[in-house]
């Protein structure tokens, strides 16, 4: 369980973050909002990127705000990156294989080469990073995610930029990480529609507030989140 | 292990090239042109980590030849102290001037790009003004070591008393760092590393510990300086302080730039220009600062035409003719690299 407790973070005189509490509990969750809500803020701080100014993220007990960013990916945090974070002078296996080596485990390249073949990457293992399209960047990065016995992986827009199908694809591939590593997902999106098909919980944030967070299809019919991603009508004389 | 050995095509050609060097050089160049020779690969093994840094790490150092001085100090220290074998010597100048690259390192960690280059180009400045001032040991008494009038007399190893086996000794040395460097490329370091210069957000979201791998590059780039200077000391017997100017890290970065930081052959070709083409102009009789304004036109030409250095054409030109086009991409050259 990933637990978000009173998180605030203020930039200066901005407030990015205001006072957000979440429990993930889920095998897949979602996190959503506009542009500016702090989505992708919520996800530095659990990556060790931003500091809170107050509150506290854990998982499963571990307090998250004690650990460098590198020893939380060390511990199971990962995570992938609106661009994706693909070396070009590396190979795709060499690109998966950093994140294994930098984690707790035994044989890294058969791990490595196993979940290639999960996302279907395993005819290009040995291309070079530079080499690759949008999407096989993409699931090179969600096959480095899965790599080095993961305990939370959250990706931040993964859709971003794919096709109907690519994105079909992505979402079934995020559905299957938790029968295959145990991880828990957290997924950023502003893909309403897969973070519906994916997410059975979902948070919503607006100006860096909390303002629903459940089972997702009661998340998405609620009014107050209708009317951020959609406005209010305004209806002037 | 047979990803670590595989021998790449360039890597052939480099090996090709360092066997042409130890074996022919030594019996083609007169006593002279051989210590042009020895001084020329030292300071190749020097811009290697330099070049290693920039290219792997997209990190700008301007200390290297400062180190150099270091290593070169400590080799002379030792040699007229003690009578220690060369190699115990050797080892101990490039540890110590390892030691030196960390401490660089870390004021200079949480440093990028230009704020990089400018605290590296301060110690530069601070190893200059100590070398000017205490000069190089040479069989003085004290911790300095200095004494007036001749210099005590230097010991080279047992293997390489005769200056074409100094030579070869140099070249079989410089191998060996080019060999450490290519090694870290392919392992556990070389892939930090390359995520490190793609992105410091996901190589630690990688687990990687970047501070600790920065730090190693730094100490990789002064052991190759130690060594490259505790050389140079043992092919002149004695070291001028004059060499060691902050002015020379400047030019030994920008011409690794200009040879192509990327590849072993960019290293060669700058510490060729940056010794060889001097000498060669004084033995034209042309005044030597004339190599100033070649190097500064090869700069502006890498900067505007050629961001992949001399080496970088070249290598395009050899793939051109047997028809494979090239598959570099912007991205794979470090991020202030001219486009």
């Amino acid at each position: 369980m990933t637990e978000i407790a009173n998180v605030t973070v203020r930039f200066g005189g901005v407030v990015a973050l205001n006072d957000v509490s979440a429990s993930f509990t889920q095998p897949v969750s979602g996190i959503i909002g506009p542009n500016g809500a702090g989505k992708t803020t919520l996800m530095n701080v659990l990556s060790g990127f931003v500091r809170v100014t107050s509150g506290s993220v854990s998982q499963d007990g571990t307090d998250f705000l004690r650990l460098a960013p590198h020893r939380r990916a060390r511990w199971g945090l990962r995570r992938s990156f609106q661009r994706e974070e693909i070396a070009g002078d590396l190979t795709v296996f060499d690109n998966v294989l950093v994140q294994a080596d930098n984690a707790p485990g035994g044989d890294r390249a058969a791990e490595v080469s196993e979940m290639l073949a999960h996302v279907g990457l395993a005819d290009r293992a040995d291309k070079m990073g530079r080499d690759l399209n949008s999407f096989e960047r993409r699931l090179t990065d969600i096959a480095k995610c899965m790599v080095g016995t993961p305990r939370l992986i959250m990706f931040d827009e993964p859709g971003g930029g794919l096709s109907v199908d690519e994105t079909k694809q992505l979402g079934a591939l995020i559905l299957s990480i938790r029968d295959k590593t145990g991880a828990q997902v957290l997924v950023i999106d502003h893909d309403v529609e897969l973070i519906r098909a994916i997410c059975s919980e979902t948070l919503v944030l607006d100006f860096g507030r909390r303002i629903a967070f459940g089972p997702t299809a009661d998340v998405l019919a609620d009014p107050k989140v209708k009317a951020a991603y959609l406005g209010t009508e305004e209806v002037t004389p | 292990m047979t990803r670590l050995l595989r021998v790449t095509p360039s890597g052939a050609a480099g090996l090709a090239f360092a066997a042409f060097a130890f074996l022919a050089i030594p019996l083609l160049a007169g006593k002279l042109w051989l210590s042009v020779f020895t001084s020329t690969a030292c300071f190749a093994m020097a811009c290697s980590g330099v070049a290693f840094m920039y290219a792997r790490l997209g990190m700008v150092s301007l200390t290297q030849v400062g180190l150099m001085g270091v290593g070169g100090w400590v080799m002379l220290r030792l040699n007229h102290a003690y009578a220690l074998p060369f190699e115990i010597n050797l080892i101990v100048a490039g540890l110590v001037t390892m030691v030196f690259g960390w401490l660089l390192a870390l004021p200079a960690l949480r440093l990028r790009g230009l704020y990089l280059a400018l605290v590296t180009l301060m110690a530069a400045g601070g190893l200059e003004i100590i070398f000017a001032t205490f000069q190089f040991p040479n069989g003085g008494e004290g911790f300095w070591g200095v004494k007036t009038g001749s210099a005590g007399a230097f010991r080279r190893p047992a293997l390489a008393q005769s200056a074409e086996a100094y030579f070869r000794y140099t070249v079989a040395l410089v191998t060996a760092g080019f060999l450490l460097i290519e090694f870290h490329r392919r392992l556990k370091p070389g892939r930090a590393w390359a995520l490190i210069r793609r992105s410091e957000a996901a190589a630690m979201s990688a687990g990687v510990n970047v501070t600790l791998y920065k730090t190693w590059a730094f100490g990789i780039a002064g052991l190759l300086a130690g060594v490259s200077g505790a050389m140079l000391a043992g092919s002149l017997g004695l070291l001028d302080d004059a060499t060691f100017r902050a002015s020379e890290s400047i030019m030994l970065f920008a011409l690794a730039v200009v040879g192509g930081a990327r590849y072993w052959l960019g290293v060669v070709i700058a510490a060729t220009l940056y010794r060889i083409l001097p000498a060669l102009l004084n033995n034209w009789g042309v005044d030597a600062d004339l190599s100033f304004v070649i190097f500064g036109a090869g700069l502006l030409h890498a900067v505007i035409t050629a961001p992949d250095g001399i080496a970088g054409q070249l290598g395009d030109l050899l793939r051109r003719v047997v028809r494979r086009p090239s598959k570099d991409t912007p991205e794979d050259r470090p991020k202030d690299a001219p486009a």
